[in-house]
C-alpha cells in the first residue's frame, strides 16, 4: 500500500484526501489487507465462489407498473432544482 | 502496405418491458421529466431492488434465437463509477456470470453469408439523461434510471464497416421481431459502442484498439467506423502508435475525437451485488418461451411464397421488416389479389416510405385503405398509373380511395369502342410517326400509347390500348 495507490482509492471514492490522516488511513489499509490475505492460506481450488451467504433466491415481479408519481416530493428534497429537473454543478463530455 | 480493419461492437438493447429491471416504475419513453421514478430508481438509501422477471424472459428468447447457452443461474454486480445521471453511484449489472454466453449472428453482404460469433450478453441498467444545454448547472431527468437493457458482445470478427452495419440492421431484425425490444433507434433503444483497430493482412495479432462510445443510427455506425479506420491507418503510414482510448462520434463535423477525461484509467471495481440474490431460470420457464416463440423472418417467407404465391424476392423483403409483414398479414385476410398486394407493398409503397424515410406504421397508409385500392386495380377500375396517384393522395391527404376515384372520376376506361375511337383520332393526326412505325420504327409504339394515355388523363386500360392500337396500326399497314 504505497502513498499513490491510496490516493487513487480517495479519487475514485470522491473523497476528500486530508494531510494528516493519510498516513493512518494507509497504515489502516494495510492492516486491512494483511488480515485478509490470511485467506490465501485456505485451499480454495475446488470451492464454488458464494455470491451470497444466504441460500436463497432472488425475488422476481410481475412486469406490470406499480408505482406512483412522487416526482414534486423528490425534487423539493433535492438540494437544488429546476422546473422538472435535479440539477447539479455543470458536467460536460 | 495491406491492412485489414478488426471491429468488434458492444450493442445496447433497451428491453421492451413496461417496468425497470429493479422497480415497478414505468419505462415510458418522453413522459414529462422524472415522473417515472421511484425510490429504488433514484436511489434513496435503505431501499432494496428486486428483479422484473420479463426482462429475464426476454433475454432468454434472444439467446434462444441466436442458439446461446443460457446460465440458469445468474448473479448481478456493481459497476462502480461516478456520474451525476447514476444516482446511487454504481451501476447493476452482470460481470462474472452473464445470463447467456455464446451464439451467433449471421450477416448476409451481397449474397456472401458469415457468422458472426457472440461473446456474451448480459442484463444491466440504464443509467438517468444528463442533459447540459439550458440549466444553470446540469439537468438531471432520471426517467430512464433503471431501465432494463441486453448488452450485447461481439467476437472482433467484423472487417468492415459495411458489415457492421449488416450485423446491427441483422440483431435488429432478431430484437424487434422477438419483440425483445422496439429497436427505436431514435429513442435510443438500440445503440452500440464499436471497438476499432488495425493491423496488416495476414497478421494474426491484434492492433492497439479505440472504442467509440454510443453511436445510434445505422448510419453514424457506417460513417463513424468509416472515419476511425482512415484514422488509425493515416496514424500507422505515418510511422505513429494509436493510443488506446474512448472516442466520440461527432455527426456534424463527421469525425471521432477522443473524449476528454481520461486523466485516469477507469477501474470500476466490480463485485458481487450484495442487494439481489442469483437469479434462477427453470428448464419450464425456458421451454415455456420455446413453445411461445413467434414466427422468425426466415419462416415468414417460405410460408408467404408456399401459401400466397408471392415471389420469393418479394416475400423475402416484406418478411425481412416487422412493421412491412405485420401490415401484409392484415392485408392478406381482407384483399383478394396477394400477389398485387405484396408487389405494391415492395415496389411504390416502399419507394414512397425511403422517400419520407417512414416506417410503414407512421404514415396514412392502413390495412382497409389499400385493400382498397388493390381491390380497385384488381377488378379493373382503375389503372396502375391511376394507382400511383391515388396512392400519393393516402399519403398526403388520408384520401379514401373509393371516394377519390368516384369524385374525381378516374374510374379506368375500359369501354374498347371508346379506346377505339380515341385511338383513330390520334392516328389520324400523326400520319408521319404512323409511317415512320410502319416503316420499322417499332419504338414509335410507345409514343402512341403515351399519346392515348394523356388523351385519357391515364385512364385508359392499359389492356385494351395495346390490343386495339395493334389491330389500329397494321389496319393502316394494309
Amino acid at each position: 500500500m504505497d502513498d499513490k495507490t491510496v490516493r487513487t482509492i480517495f479519487y475514485l471514492s470522491r473523497l476528500k484526501q486530508d494531510k494528516d490522516g493519510s498516513e493512518k488511513i494507509k497504515n489502516d489499509l494495510k492492516a486491512i489487507l494483511e488480515m485478509v490475505n490470511s485467506l490465501k492460506e485456505i485451499d480454495t481450488d475446488n470451492i464454488m465462489p458464494l455470491h451470497n451467504p444466504l441460500e436463497e433466491t432472488s425475488r422476481v415481479f410481475e412486469d406490470t407498473v406499480s408505482s406512483d408519481n412522487e416526482k414534486s416530493l423528490f425534487l423539493e428534497n433535492a438540494p437544488e432544482s429546476d422546473g422538472d429537473y435535479f440539477i447539479v454543478p455543470k458536467v460536460v463530455e | 502496405m495491406k491492412w485489414e480493419a478488426v471491429i468488434g461492437l458492444e450493442a445496447h438493447v433497451q428491453l421492451s418491458t413496461e417496468t425497470k429491471l429493479f422497480s415497478r416504475a414505468s419505462t415510458t419513453f418522453g413522459d414529462e421529466a422524472n415522473t417515472n421514478v421511484n425510490l429504488v430508481d433514484c436511489g434513496l438509501p435503505g431501499v432494496l431492488p428486486t428483479v422484473n422477471k420479463n426482462a429475464f424472459y426476454k433475454a432468454v428468447k434472444f439467446g434462444l434465437a441466436i442458439d446461446a447457452s443460457i446460465n440458469k443461474v445468474s448473479i448481478f454486480d456493481r459497476k462502480n463509477y461516478f456520474y451525476p445521471d447514476l444516482p446511487k453511484g454504481y451501476q447493476i449489472t452482470q460481470m462474472e456470470k452473464p445470463i447467456l454466453e455464446g451464439g451467433s449472428i449471421e450477416i448476409n453482404i451481397d449474397g456472401l453469408k458469415r457468422k458472426i460469433n457472440i461473446t456474451r450478453a448480459h442484463l444491466e441498467e440504464d443509467a438517468g439523461k444528463s442533459i447540459h444545454e439550458g440549466f444553470k448547472g446540469t439537468g438531471i431527468d432520471l426517467n430512464r434510471s433503471g431501465t432494463p437493457l441486453l448488452e450485447i458482445v461481439s467476437e472482433p470478427e467484423l472487417r468492415s464497416s459495411q458489415e457492421a452495419v449488416a450485423y446491427m440492421k441483422e440483431l435488429h431484425k432478431i430484437v424487434t421481431f422477438l419483440d425483445v425490444s422496439d429497436g427505436e433507434m431514435s429513442q435510443g433503444s438500440l445503440r452500440c459502442d464499436a471497438n476499432v483497430s488495425i493491423r496488416q493482412k495476414g497478421e494474426t495479432e491484434l492492433g492497439t484498439r479505440t472504442e467509440i462510445k454510443n453511436i445510434n443510427s445505422f448510419k453514424f455506425i457506417e460513417k463513424a467506423i468509416e472515419y476511425e479506420i482512415k484514422r488509425q491507418i493515416a496514424v500507422l503510414e505515418s510511422k505513429e502508435k494509436v493510443e488506446q482510448e474512448t472516442r466520440l462520434y461527432d455527426s456534424i463535423k463527421n469525425e471521432t475525437r477522443p473524449m476528454r477525461s481520461k486523466e485516469f484509467a477507469n477501474d470500476y471495481r466490480y463485485f458481487p451485488e450484495p442487494d439481489l440474490l442469483p437469479v434462477v431460470i427453470t428448464d419450464k420457464e425456458i421451454n415455456d418461451i420455446k413453445k411461445h416463440f413467434p414466427e422468425m423472418p426466415k419462416e415468414k417467407s417460405i410460408r408467404y411464397v408456399q401459401e400466397f404465391g408471392i415471389s420469393e424476392s418479394d416475400s423475402s423483403i416484406i418478411s425481412n421488416s416487422k412493421n412491412l409483414s405485420n401490415f401484409f398479414e392484415d392485408c392478406i385476410k381482407i384483399v383478394n389479389d396477394k400477389v398485387l398486394l405484396a408487389k405494391i407493398l415492395v415496389g411504390d409503397i416502399s419507394s414512397l416510405l425511403n422517400k419520407d424515410a417512414k416506417e410503414i406504421t407512421d404514415t396514412n397508409f392502413t390495412p382497409e385503405n389499400i385493400t382498397q385500392l388493390i381491390n380497385l386495380i384488381s377488378d379493373g377500375t382503375i389503372s396502375g398509373k391511376i394507382a400511383k396517384d391515388v396512392l400519393d393522395q393516402i399519403r398526403l391527404k388520408n384520401i379514401e380511395p373509393y371516394e377519390y376515384i368516384k369524385e374525381k372520376g378516374l374510374t379506368q376506361i375500359s369501354d374498347e369502342d371508346a379506346i377505339e375511337r380515341i385511338i383513330l383520332e390520334i392516328l389520324a393526326k400523326n400520319p408521319e410517326q404512323v409511317e415512320a412505325y410502319n416503316n420499322g420504327k417499332d419504338k414509335l409504339f410507345g409514343f402512341f400509347v403515351g399519346q392515348v394515355m394523356k388523351a385519357t388523363q391515364g385512364k385508359a386500360n392499359p389492356k385494351s390500348v395495346n390490343l386495339i392500337l395493334k389491330k389500329a396500326l397494321s389496319n393502316k399497314h394494309t
